[in-house]
């Protein structure tokens, strides 16, 4: 009996004394882990969406998606976060996109698994920077080996073709998300 | 029971010879997980160590009023405390390097590294001297890593602590970045330590065999019948 | 090796597999497997040009050479004459894309005799197909280099240089099955030609170093497995034919999947062995995100041998049934 109450005190007592501690360091690092996740979805959206000065984001729907304005205040477009499948596991990425839809301002990947030094290529401004004014009507497509020759596709790379076409496959989808969601009278 | 060791020697022990990684093969899923690079390998570490350096701390002063029925559920508890201390406050200041390592910060609650040290050592030990001893293991472990990750760098992207060291003709080895190249890196390593020191013991053992012991026979013993 | 002195002039040597009992000695089998590698090679330099013989000297060299050193550092009996080294280096090179970058032929032998098979004590001992062991690195170390084709002289169309397996998969773009068979496609150094490959196939198979039943199990097997899928969907999957024409599946067959060490000893395994990679390279081909999977199915089954071979156990006479 005895040894049963000292073996309850001793984990109750721990138990007590690691709980009060964590909640107070939790108290303390709780604002700013939000602050850095805050900060980081705003780089994203300005890095997508380059002549921004201030965003929103859109309550209306159920999915994350920001309003970004220009220094006048006026609407110039949306930064989109989308996630797929991958190589080898999910991809997240952030696209940017003008008012109408129809073409792309910018594109940044989020997270990613993909093979070091291979897939993770799609990270990197050579292939990013393929989607600054890409028409994005009525999709977009790739060509494989060659520069593009229509303004609507991207050159995918080499060895990681299956990691470009994932991007685009996701830019697609969440374009096409998007679409459907203002062709059904949704205010955005 | 053995004789105490000096302080010092308590420290040095947890460098080489009873190494956490190379000789106690502990903590095998943060040595090989988290070892893409140097930087990578020392921020684990050092992380490992805060917690196994508090957790030796805190147990080994408690050591006599933990019940031995219930000492590996309260370890955890108190292993798994600052394990989450150290994620939040990894999240809150160190933002990149806690993305960097994922759920293997987390994760250091599961590795036995640290849980064998305060099973085996703080238990039965002075405060002072457990702590001496955490900080030698949490060293070992930090060598170890800091190894992994240095050479896994330098042939898989061609920089040490993202510093270009070969040159540009140099094709990196993807293969050492991935997880195969955990792999071959640590066997490889583990070899050659165990061919030096196994040949070590046994020049030591020849010296002593040579003092001692007179050649009985020149001839070979017959096993097998022809 | 093993070995125990029980008389200064008799010695019982204590080995692993391969205990197969054959006409041929270790030694004259390999050679003959050098012999049945020629019409590869020829092939190999009449579709990409008289260069390709400098990455299979280099690969060969390196072989031989690893194999040398290694032995002298262990202090073991070099025992270079066995040719299985030679071997080990021909295949390496053959398995390659053209021309590829010769420093990393060199450093694919050296992986291929050192952690293929030297780090397992030596022939006999291996677990994995040496050669496979080397493509392996090279294939998770460079990537790009690795899937980067030459066009083959006497190309057709020069748009393509794509293996007509990455063609289908990521361009929906076939290939004449004609133009596969006698090898006038990008591809490795030696897989392309399946009629160079069954030159020598054959050979070894009607001389008896080679058994039939793996490399049938595997044709057998391709088109099992591949026609179900390609009778579901004809537009979508390749008929069986060009899975076995395509890529390195003929090459692999008879020269890879049959390696005596890394293979089943009893006809039983051999077709359960066979069968399996012919399901597991269906599953990469068709599912994976490899055009490719040759190399990987063998590779897999390598490790089942051991397995296999315990459970395909003859039962002894007189034991239980």
């Amino acid at each position: 009996m005895k040894l049963l109450v000292h073996m309850l005190a001793t984990l109750t007592i721990i138990g007590i004394l690691s709980g009060g501690l964590l909640s107070e360091v939790s108290k303390w690092a709780k604002p700013k882990i939000a602050l850095h996740r805050k900060a980081e979805t705003e780089k994203a959206i300005f890095l997508v969406q380059p002549d921004a000065k201030s965003q929103k984001k859109i309550e209306t729907v159920d999915f994350e998606i920001y309003r970004v304005f220009d220094e006048n205040n006026d609407p110039i477009g949306y930064a989109l976060p989308y996630e797929g499948n991958g190589f080898q596991g999910n991809i997240r990425l952030m696209v940017g996109v003008k008012n109408d839809l129809k073409e792309i301002v910018g594109l940044q990947v989020l997270e990613q698994t993909e093979t070091p030094g291979l897939g993770t290529k799609v990270t990197e401004e050579p292939f990013t920077n393929q989607f600054v004014k890409l028409v994005a009507e009525p999709n977009v497509g790739w060509v494989k080996g060659a520069p593009p020759k229509k303004t609507n596709e991207v050159q995918t790379i080499t060895g990681a073709t299956i990691s470009s076409k994932a991007i685009v496959d996701i830019v697609n989808g969440g374009l096409q998300k998007l679409r459907d969601v203002k062709n059904s009278g949704v205010e955005l | 029971m053995k004789t105490k060791l000096t302080l010092s020697k308590e420290y040095i022990k947890g460098l080489w010879e009873n190494n956490p990684v190379f000789k106690q093969v502990l903590g095998m899923c943060p040595a090989l997980a988290v070892t893409v690079s140097a930087l990578n390998g020392i921020a684990m570490a050092l992380a490992t160590t805060f917690v196994l350096v508090f957790s030796s701390l805190i147990i080994s002063t408690f050591r006599k009023l933990i019940p031995s029925q219930v000492r590996i559920a309260a370890y955890i508890l108190i292993i798994a405390t600052f394990v989450t201390l150290v994620d939040l406050i990894m999240k809150a200041q160190f933002p990149s390097l806690s993305k960097e390592l994922g759920p293997y910060i987390p994760l250091i609650v599961v590795n036995c590294l640290i849980l064998g040290r305060q099973e085996a050592f703080s238990s039965k030990n002075t405060v002072f001297r457990s702590v001496v001893d955490a900080l030698g293991m949490g060293t070992g472990f930090l060598i170890a890593l800091f190894v992994l990750g240095g050479i896994r760098e330098i042939l898989g992207s061609r920089t040490i602590l993202g510093l270009q060291v070969l040159p540009d003709f140099y094709e990196p080895w993807l293969i050492m970045i991935l997880p195969a190249g955990a792999f071959l890196t640590l066997g490889f390593l583990m070899g050659f330590l165990n061919t030096y020191t196994e040949r070590k013991k046994r020049l030591e053992r020849e010296a002593i065999l040579k003092k001692h012991i007179k050649p009985i026979s020149d001839t070979p013993i017959n096993t097998v019948e022809a | 090796m093993a070995t125990v002195t029980a008389n200064p002039t008799y010695k019982l040597e204590l080995t692993s597999s391969p205990h197969v009992h054959s006409r041929w000695s270790t030694k004259q089998a390999m050679w003959m497997v050098v012999f049945a590698l020629v019409p590869c090679i020829v092939s190999a330099i009449l579709f990409f040009g008289i260069y390709q013989l400098t990455i299979i000297a280099v690969s060969v060299g390196f072989a031989v050479g690893t194999e040398a050193a290694i032995k002298y550092v262990r202090k073991r009996k070099i025992t270079l004459n066995d040719g299985s080294a030679l071997i080990t280096g021909l295949l390496l090179a053959l398995i390659l894309p053209p021309n590829f970058n010769l420093a990393f032929v060199a450093l694919g032998s050296i992986v291929a005799i050192a952690l293929g098979k030297e780090i397992f004590g030596g022939l006999g001992y291996n677990i994995f197909n040496p050669a496979l062991v080397g493509r392996a690195f090279l294939q998770a170390s460079f990537p790009v280099q690795m899937t980067t084709w030459e066009q083959p002289n006497y190309a057709v169309d020069s748009v393509t240089s794509a293996t007509p397996l990455a063609s289908f998969k990521f361009d929906a773009v076939g290939t004449e099955l004609n133009t596969m068979l006698i090898g006038n496609i990008g591809g490795s150094l030696g897989e392309t030609s399946t009629i160079a490959i069954l030159l020598g196939g054959l050979f070894l198979i009607a001389i008896g170093i080679v058994n039939y039943r793996i490399p049938l199990a595997m044709v057998i097997g391709v088109i099992l497995f591949g026609g179900v899928f390609w009778l579901v969907d004809p537009a979508a999957y390749q008929n069986p034919l060009f899975h076995l024409l395509g890529g390195g599946f003929m090459f692999g067959a008879l020269f890879m999947a049959t390696d005596w060490v890394s293979s089943p000893l009893q006809s039983k395994g051999m077709w359960i062995y066979g069968f399996g990679i012919a399901l597991v390279l269906i599953l990469i081909r068709l599912f994976g995100g490899l055009p490719e999977g040759v190399m990987y199915a063998i590779l897999f089954m390598n490790a089942f041998v051991p397995l296999i071979n315990r459970y395909t156990q003859p039962t002894v006479f007189g034991g239980a049934k």
